[in-house]
C-alpha cells in the first residue's frame, strides 16, 4: 500500500479536529464562569498539541513536534496558576 | 529498502492512522458535550474525555504513524520521540491541572455545584474551621 493512502485518511480526519476547536471556542468565549472559560481552553490546547504533531507529519516540517512540549506545559501552568488564583485570590510572590 | 521492513513501516501506519481517527472522533463528541452540559462539574467530565482519548491517544498515533512514514528521513525518529514524551505529558499533567481547577472552583464558590443530593465536603471543611 502506498503512504499516501494514509496521508489521505488523515487529511479527512483534519475537518473533524477543527469543527472540535470551533465549538470549544465557542464555549471558551460564552462561559458564565472563569472555570467554564479555563476548562474549554485547556482541553482545547491539549488538542491542539495532538493537532500540531499531525501537522507535523502532514507537512513534513519536524520542527513543529518541539512545539506541542512547550504548548503542552504552559497550559498546566495556566491551570495551576487560575486554581491559585481562585482559591486565595492572589497571584504568588 | 527489505520486504520485512516494508511490511513493519505499513504495520505501523495502519495503527497509527486507526488512533488518529479515533482521536479526532472523540475530540468531536467531547466538544459537543463541553458545548451542551449543563454546568462545570459535569463539563469536567467532557474534558476528560477530550483530553485523553482526544489528544493522549492521536499522540500516540502520531508516534507510530511518524515511526513508519519513511518519507520524513532520519527526522521521523524525532518526531516520534517528541509525540511520546508529549503524550505522556499530557497524561500526566492534564487530570492534575483539572483537579487542582476543580478543587480552587469548589473552594471559592465561582462555580455552583449544581446536580448535588448531599455535600459531605461542606461539612468537614466547617469541622477544620472550627477546630
Amino acid at each position: 500500500m502506498d503512504p499516501s493512502l494514509f496521508v489521505n485518511v488523515i487529511l479527512y480526519a483534519i475537518p473533524i479536529y477543527l469543527t472540535a476547536f470551533t465549538l470549544y471556542a465557542v464555549r471558551a468565549v460564552k462561559g458564565p464562569t472563569i472555570p467554564d472559560s479555563v476548562l474549554a481552553i485547556d482541553s482545547m490546547s491539549y488538542d491542539l498539541a495532538a493537532f500540531m504533531a499531525i501537522l507535523s507529519i502532514l507537512f513534513k516540517s519536524p520542527i513543529l513536534i518541539a512545539v506541542a512540549i512547550v504548548l503542552a506545559l504552559w497550559i498546566f501552568a495556566l491551570d495551576i496558576y487560575v486554581a491559585k488564583y481562585l482559591e486565595s485570590r492572589e497571584m504568588g510572590e | 529498502m527489505n520486504v520485512s521492513e516494508e511490511l513493519v513501516n505499513q504495520v505501523l501506519m495502519i495503527v497509527g492512522t486507526g488512533m488518529i481517527v479515533v482521536g479526532a472522533l472523540a475530540d468531536l463528541v467531547a466538544s459537543i458535550g463541553m458545548l451542551r452540559f449543563p454546568n462545570f462539574f459535569v463539563r469536567l467530565h467532557a474534558a476528560t474525555v477530550g483530553t485523553i482519548w482526544g489528544a493522549f491517544v492521536p499522540l500516540l498515533g502520531a508516534a507510530f504513524f511518524a515511526a513508519g512514514y519513511s518519507e520524513l528521513g532520519p527526522y521521523r525518529w524525532f518526531v516520534a520521540g517528541g509525540a511520546v514524551v508529549t503524550a505522556f505529558l499530557i497524561l500526566l499533567l492534564g487530570p492534575v491541572g483539572s483537579h487542582a481547577l476543580a478543587r480552587a472552583s469548589y473552594k471559592s464558590r465561582a462555580a455552583v455545584p449544581k446536580p448535588l443530593i448531599y455535600d459531605a465536603l461542606s461539612e468537614k471543611l466547617k469541622e477544620g474551621e472550627e477546630k
